[in-house]
């Protein structure tokens, strides 16, 4: 009779345990997801600040062109470590295609700030065009994070880092 | 001892481990309670100390961003520093979706979103790289100025820890510095205007025999009698010629004299190649070869030479190509891509010079001309192209290729160069980042 009150203390105490458990590391799993996934989001945004230095401190880099040579270097650079695609990427999934360079013109007349066209007018040195005042490095569709919790379907989460520098170069 | 009294004892011992038992139960919820906020704490130090190092490396590429922006913008006129001002602003500028922001890409600088503030004062600017290192209270006006330094600070979002009296706000300020100036002297600079001139006095390492807001009149080099008059009010005549850097390669504007427009009108065009686009010092030239000086008596320049004046005229006026220039293979197409100088005056001192940089020319400066051999460059100076007296351009078929210039020595940053290959301690740098 004296002992049963202990047994059902016992008891509660697994019980109490046991529902603690699964709340416990969720919580450290999730933690840890979160800082992950902050790590994540700092290594892209990493990412584009090289492509948008390295790029910009070159010369004779023609972004109207697919092909170009110092941009393809760039994200290569900046994604794998070498300029050349051979390195596997250090965030997985994250190609170069994904990678967008958008140029921009800035008036200093109008004090406007817009895309820089593909037009001798505009940015394209392929047909004689002046280089761009701006760079805008960016995801445009944006880079997926999927947070990976035990036993529960999370919604992924879609990145879109981007950094606007002075163009540098000639 | 009777059993009474062991029974007793037993029941007082069963008391005391009942005691200790309902003890221990208030312990933990104690405990509990002290611990909620060290839980929270550490919570905070996984989720909200990480998300802060996230804040301040957005805030400190933005930063770099406003620097190098400003940087750019310095060079050496009183209205330096309000342009560089405005250029910063454009980086941080989200109207058209594409500025730098904040936590996670979410937040605009320099506005306030909600309760959470961002600030960011215009750039200080200073003479020297040390006054800017360490902010010092000595900022520079916009003739000296050559270092920009940027302060953004902007609130970021606690979870975590806000629910701790020390987080109470909900929010921590982040501040991130950045320092962008003109670098050491450039031993090969790229994008510059291939026309050497001979050094007044090689031994004087900073202005090469020069003065400094002296007007000249550069004058293409020609042989025997007459001797050439100045332009204006100029100081004297220098002589100047044309460095080799023809593209047979080219396969945009091929032709010899669209080159030498181009050349004219912007500089060297952007090259992967560096042997195309840059000049060295140290590094042995040759004229080109279309340019080569002829008699004076013959009253007209050598064809490279008016063909590169033409150029230099569009950045007067970028609208219609002079009748003079109507041999120059599509000067119309070309003049399409240029811009005008804004600010046209006739300037005798350079730094009321409010224009876009158009008219700045940097030239390599030889230890001697020859119209035969090789020249050696000794470094780079600047000078700003000034339209004819009583006029808005200058005379793109004069009979000497002339054109009056204002020295300015080496103020304007360079925008793409190499530092190795030589020892100089003078001449124009480009803008890079110090901190």
């Amino acid at each position: 009779m004296t002992t049963a009150p202990a047994k059902t203390r016992r008891g509660n105490a697994m019980l109490e345990m046991a529902m603690w458990v699964p709340l416990l590391v969720l919580l450290l799993v999730g933690m840890s997801e979160l800082a992950r996934i902050t790590y994540v989001y700092y290594t892209l945004q990493k990412t584009m600040y090289t492509i948008a230095r390295y790029v910009g401190t070159q010369q004779g880099v023609n972004f109207c062109s697919d092909s170009d040579t110092i941009v393809a270097a760039a994200k290569n650079f900046a994604i794998g470590g070498s300029t050349d695609s051979t390195n596997t990427p250090i965030l997985a999934n994250l190609t170069a295609d994904m990678v967008q360079v958008r140029i921009e013109r800035y008036s200093t007349d109008t004090q406007d700030l817009g895309q820089c066209d593909c037009s001798i007018t505009g940015c394209d040195l392929g047909s004689g065009g002046r280089s761009p005042d701006f760079i805008v490095v960016s995801i445009p569709d944006g880079y997926t994070v999927r947070p990976g919790i035990p036993y529960l379907t999370t919604d992924p989460i879609l990145f879109k880092p981007r950094i606007r520098v002075p163009f540098g170069g000639s | 001892m009777d059993i009474r009294n062991q029974s007793n004892r037993l029941a007082a011992t069963r008391r005391g481990k009942d005691a200790r038992r309902s003890l221990r139960g208030s312990m933990s919820i104690q405990i509990l309670i002290i611990l909620v906020p060290v839980f929270f704490g550490f919570m905070g130090f996984a989720v909200d100390l990480g998300r802060l190092y996230l804040v301040r490396g957005e805030l400190k590429a933005a930063a770099d961003s406003m620097a190098l922006a400003a940087a750019q913008k310095l060079i050496g006129t009183d209205a330096s520093v309000v342009d560089a001002s405005a250029l910063a602003r454009v980086t941080v500028n989200n109207a058209t979706g594409f500025g730098n922001r904040y936590d996670f890409g979410g937040l605009d600088i320099g506005i306030t979103n909600g309760n959470l503030n961002s600030d960011v004062p215009d750039p200080t600017y200073y003479s020297t790289a040390v006054d800017a290192l360490g902010a010092s209270s000595s900022e520079a006006s916009g003739a000296t100025a050559k270092y920009a330094r940027v302060t953004i600070t902007a609130d970021a979002p606690l979870t975590f820890w806000s629910f701790l009296s020390l987080g109470q706000t909900r929010k921590t300020s982040i501040a991130a510095q950045s320092v962008a100036g003109v670098s050491a002297p450039l031993c090969t600079a790229c994008g510059i205007e291939p026309i050497a001139i001979a050094a007044l006095d090689a031994t004087d390492t900073v202005d090469f025999g020069f003065t400094v807001q002296n007007r000249y009149t550069l004058g293409y080099q020609c042989a025997g009698p007459p001797t050439p008059g100045v332009l204006g009010s100029s100081v004297s005549r220098i002589q100047y010629l044309l460095l080799d850097r023809l593209d047979a390669d080219a396969t945009l504007f091929p032709d010899e004299s669209s080159q030498l427009y181009r050349i004219g009108a912007q500089g060297l065009p952007p090259n992967p190649t560096a042997a195309k686009a840059c000049v060295s010092v140290n590094a042995a030239e040759l004229v080109w070869a279309t340019a080569v000086p002829l008699n004076c008596n013959l009253n007209r320049p050598p064809n490279g030479a008016s063909n590169f004046l033409c150029g230099l005229a569009s950045r007067f006026d970028a609208a219609t190509v002079p009748t003079a220039c109507a041999n120059v293979v599509d000067a119309d197409t070309i003049i399409g891509a240029e811009i005008a100088d804004t600010d046209l005056n006739d300037l005798d001192d350079y730094t009321t010079y409010a224009g876009n940089g158009r008219r700045i020319i940097t030239i390599p400066i030889v230890d001697a001309l020859s119209g035969t051999g090789t020249m050696t460059v000794l470094g780079f100076r600047q000078f700003l192209v000034e339209p004819n007296p009583n006029d808005v351009t200058l005379n793109p078929s004069d009979v000497n290729a002339r054109f009056a210039a204002l020295y300015i020595g080496s103020v304007v940053p360079v925008r793409q160069g190499q530092f190795s290959g030589c020892q100089i301690t003078n001449g124009p740098g480009k803008v890079v980042l110090h901190q």
